[in-house]
């Protein structure tokens, strides 16, 4: 592996008057690119371990590199300028237009008034504003909008690391997955090494390339991806973490088309009873989904068809999935339907259906 | 006003003879209050900092500066003189007295009150500790300052009358003599460009709080 | 030893302040006579002016009316010059004592106590009318509705649930007032009130500066005494919860922008 951008070596934190370290001897890797998640109970360490990185809290005992450079080599100011910082109250500069909240680390460092302006209006996009927005103060914004110009403003000077704390906390949860999928989406365009700190479970799991679960104390529980801590949690205070449904999160990692879809028990309008009972009886169910053209038009109950499936008036399905959706989401369909199936579709045909034993299966391999 | 008997309550016409005295009088008004402010708000500013770099020192300079405030004025001439004379010095020494505790109250009130969350993505940011204090805690402690400045203007012009007393005065003359003349367009005269200055000064000052805080004025759908 | 010339001075000057206190006490012209005047002149106008600003501005209050007003009343009350405000009064006093039939006797020739009482009632009202107003009306609405419905009159409500939560503020208005008055009181003998202002401004008048110290230290005193008094008067009044939320020493508050 080459060259880690962060690595914390035997990392101690131990407050004045505090007789126990909020940090004990933590050592761990950042790969250059990775998201790494930073996650535990109050009073674990975790944002205490972020704040050492950019050394806005000192570390007692051990060293932190990034970038190979020992982060206590470098005077604080600068080390800062040079790492993008994220927080949950954002700390917009009121008295700063949001261009020119933007334009702070890049002014500090010296860029030249057109370099800083095109950079602005590059980033006012990136993040998904609109370019008039510069001019207003953070107090016309709503808070999303203000969370969107404090990661804008972060990322100005193009800093190869991002620390992130806990900035999705205080909004509401609509516009949270929002910024979430957005932080994602703009991870692929900027590929920037982001360490991440929260303190929910599932927010870790759906960001992070790699989840570190901190127990009180800054001890290190577990270190890997989210879909191996959840199939092989390293002990039981992880796994009292990860929670009881377990399974269910490992679900929502996994996309539809990543499993096998079977055909299910489909027919044409023109099959007959003996058809159906047979379809009905391969499959184990009492009822045939009806297929015409490339959709499926419904499904009837092996009961009501007289001569030929398409005599009776066919049910529609409730619910219709796409392959990119999770596994959690299609067992939900699961549950709530009268079929028992979850039926997948692409843009105009029919793809297959997922039965409760299906996506057992799959957790189980 | 009083219903007018045989002398009027104010002669408007003496006034009107004396304008070049009246505006020498309010000049010598203005430029003492002006020594005064400007000396009070530079010593309230480092004794500020003091107090903001080391927070114990906050008890003691408040006592200090609120018995010098509780002194009654005419007292606190009346102490200088012995030392100082009858003498500007006296007076802007006075007068500097009085800004002190009001300044220094709201200089460390207006820092404080900022935004802790802004001061931390500052330094997240990599802002030292000097930029910080100037180019964002000062400037956002700004409106608590100047509300500051302005009871403390406010309060300086009624105090530059009673200067009057130890021979300087600016309108303060005027009441003076009026009152030593029984000349009550005088006292009349002077007491009214008092207020006439107090709330000018009021006005100005809040003028440059508005030019000086341009974020302050647009009210947005967010808070 | 060699002290530096002016510590020598400085010594000499304090033993005849000291030599001063012992020779002037007595009379109608010692300090203790004059000492009382000024608490008298002072405690009456301080009264005078809660009488009247302490039930005004709890009604106002407590019926939320004519809010701009009592921040207005504040914001003149300090805009107005004292020395302007006693001086003043002389003129007026006499106006008036010439219109009344027997005005002359009654009050004077203008000079003394009345031209001073007026202008120091004046000067006490602003304080104690805003910060009584102020006082009652952020009283938690919460708690008065409560009140209410628990069957309470708008009286009851207003003595015994406004009124003591409201005391930490209103006792400071008190305090501040009073301060404001015993600091200004000295000016009173510029209307020839024989206060202990007379000490300074006699003193002034024939350089005298033993006089002109002594009296000023005298007047500090008093000043000082008094904002102790109100100090205690607030331990003793104020309900133990509600304690220092009064403001400290000497001062109003922090003092917010206008909104």
């Amino acid at each position: 592996m080459s060259e880690p951008m962060i690595r914390l070596s035997h990392v101690t934190k131990t407050f004045p008057g505090q007789s126990t370290p909020a940090v004990d001897d933590l050592s761990f890797d950042i790969a250059e690119g990775e998201i790494v998640v930073l996650v535990g109970p109050s009073g674990c360490g975790k944002t205490t371990t972020l704040k050492m990185i950019n050394r806005l809290v000192e570390a007692t005992g051990g060293t932190i590199e990034v970038a190979g450079t020992e982060i206590t080599s470098v005077e604080a100011p600068i080390l800062r300028q040079g790492i993008g910082y994220v927080i949950q109250r954002i700390g917009l500069f009121p008295h700063r237009t949001i261009g020119e909240n933007i334009a702070t680390v890049p002014g500090l460092l010296g860029w030249d008034k057109g370099r800083i302006k095109d950079r602005v209006t590059e980033l006012i996009e990136l993040v998904g504003l609109e370019q008039e927005m510069k001019d207003r103060y953070p107090s016309e914004l709503s808070g999303g909008q203000q969370q969107r110009v404090g990661v804008a403003r972060a990322l100005a000077a193009d800093p190869p690391v991002l620390l992130m704390d806990e900035p999705f906390g205080a909004v509401d949860p609509i516009v949270r997955s929002r910024l979430q999928d957005e932080l994602l989406d703009l991870q692929q365009r900027v590929r920037k090494t982001i360490v991440f700190v929260t303190h929910d479970i599932d927010e870790a799991i759906k960001l992070g390339d790699r989840v570190a679960i901190l127990n009180v104390g800054g001890v290190l529980e577990q270190y890997a991806s989210p879909a191996e801590t959840l199939s092989d949690p390293a002990n039981s205070f992880v796994e009292e973490f990860l929670g009881e449904d377990r399974s269910l999160k490992r679900l929502s990692l996994t996309p539809i088309g990543s499993v096998e879809l079977a055909p299910g028990p489909v027919v044409g309008p023109d099959a007959t009873r003996s058809e159906v009972d047979a379809a009905m009886a391969q499959h184990g169910v009492d009822w045939v989904g009806v297929r015409t053209g490339p959709q499926l038009d419904g499904w009837v109950w092996g009961k009501d068809v007289t001569d030929t499936a398409g005599g009776a008036t066919p049910k529609r399905f409730s619910v219709w999935l796409t392959p990119e959706q999770s596994l959690k989401e299609a067992l939900d369909s699961v549950v709530s339907s009268h079929t028992g199936v979850a039926v997948i579709f692409d843009d105009e045909s029919y793809l297959g259906m997922l039965s409760i034993e299906q996506i057992s299966r799959h957790l189980l391999e | 006003m009083i219903a007018q008997t045989n002398d009027s309550f104010v002669r408007w016409d003496w006034i009107w003879s004396h304008l070049d005295l009246v505006w020498e009088k309010v000049v010598e008004h203005l430029i003492l209050t002006g020594i005064a402010l400007g000396v009070g708000l530079a010593i309230s500013l480092v004794l500020s900092a003091v107090i903001l770099r080391w927070r114990p020192a906050y008890t003691p300079i408040t006592w200090v500066t609120g018995i010098a405030y509780s002194i009654p004025s005419l007292a606190l001439f009346a102490f200088l003189v012995p030392i100082t004379g009858f003498t500007i010095l006296t007076a802007e020494i006075g007068l500097v007295s009085y800004t002190l505790l009001i300044l220094i109250r709201n200089v460390v009130a207006g820092i404080d009150g900022v935004d802790p969350a802004v001061k931390e993505a500052a330094l997240g940011m990599g802002y030292t500790r000097r930029r910080l204090f100037f180019q964002i805690e000062l400037p956002l402690a700004l409106p608590v300052i100047i509300a500051g400045l302005r009871i403390a203007g406010v309060t300086t012009i009624g105090l530059v009358t009673v200067t009057a007393l130890i021979g300087q005065g600016g309108v303060g003359f005027f009441i003076l003599r009026g009152l030593n003349r029984f000349f009550s367009t005088e006292i009349v005269l002077g007491t009214m460009l008092s207020v006439i200055l107090a709330v000018a000064l009021d006005l100005a000052l809040l003028g440059v709080e508005r030019v000086l805080t341009p974020w302050s004025g647009r009210r947005g759908s967010a808070t | 030893m060699v002290w530096p010339a002016g510590v020598g001075h400085m010594i000499e000057f304090l033993g005849d302040t000291v030599v001063w206190f012992t020779e002037h006490w007595d009379g109608q012209d010692g300090y203790l006579v004059r000492t009382w005047n000024t608490i008298l002149l002072s405690g009456l106008a301080i009264l005078t002016a809660a009488l009247i600003a302490v039930p005004l501005g709890a009604l106002l209050g407590h019926y939320r009316r004519f809010g701009v007003a009592a921040v207005a009343v504040v914001n003149i009350g300090r805009a107005l010059p004292s020395f302007g405000i006693i001086a003043l009064s002389l003129p007026i006093i006499i106006r008036i004592a010439s219109h009344i039939p027997n005005g002359v006797p009654i009050f004077g020739s203008g000079l003394g106590f009345f031209p001073a009482f007026i202008a120091l009632f004046a000067l006490a009202l602003p304080p104690i009318f805003t910060n009584t107003y102020t006082g009652i009306r952020e009283v938690d609405p919460g708690t008065v509705e409560a009140a209410r419905g628990m069957g309470l009159s708008e009286g009851e409500i207003l003595r015994t649930v406004e009124g003591p939560l409201a005391s930490p503020v209103i006792i400071a208005g008190l305090r501040i007032s009073a301060v404001q008055v015993v600091a200004t009181s000295p000016l009173a003998a510029l209307v020839a009130y024989r206060g202990l202002g007379r000490f300074i401004v006699d003193g002034f008048a024939v350089r005298d500066n033993v006089q002109i110290f002594a009296g000023a230290l005298l007047v500090a005193v008093l000043a000082i005494l008094t904002e102790a008094f109100f100090g205690l008067l607030e331990k003793r009044i104020v309900p133990e919860p509600l304690q220092a939320s009064g403001a400290a020493l000497g001062e109003e508050t922090v003092v917010r922008p206008a909104a």
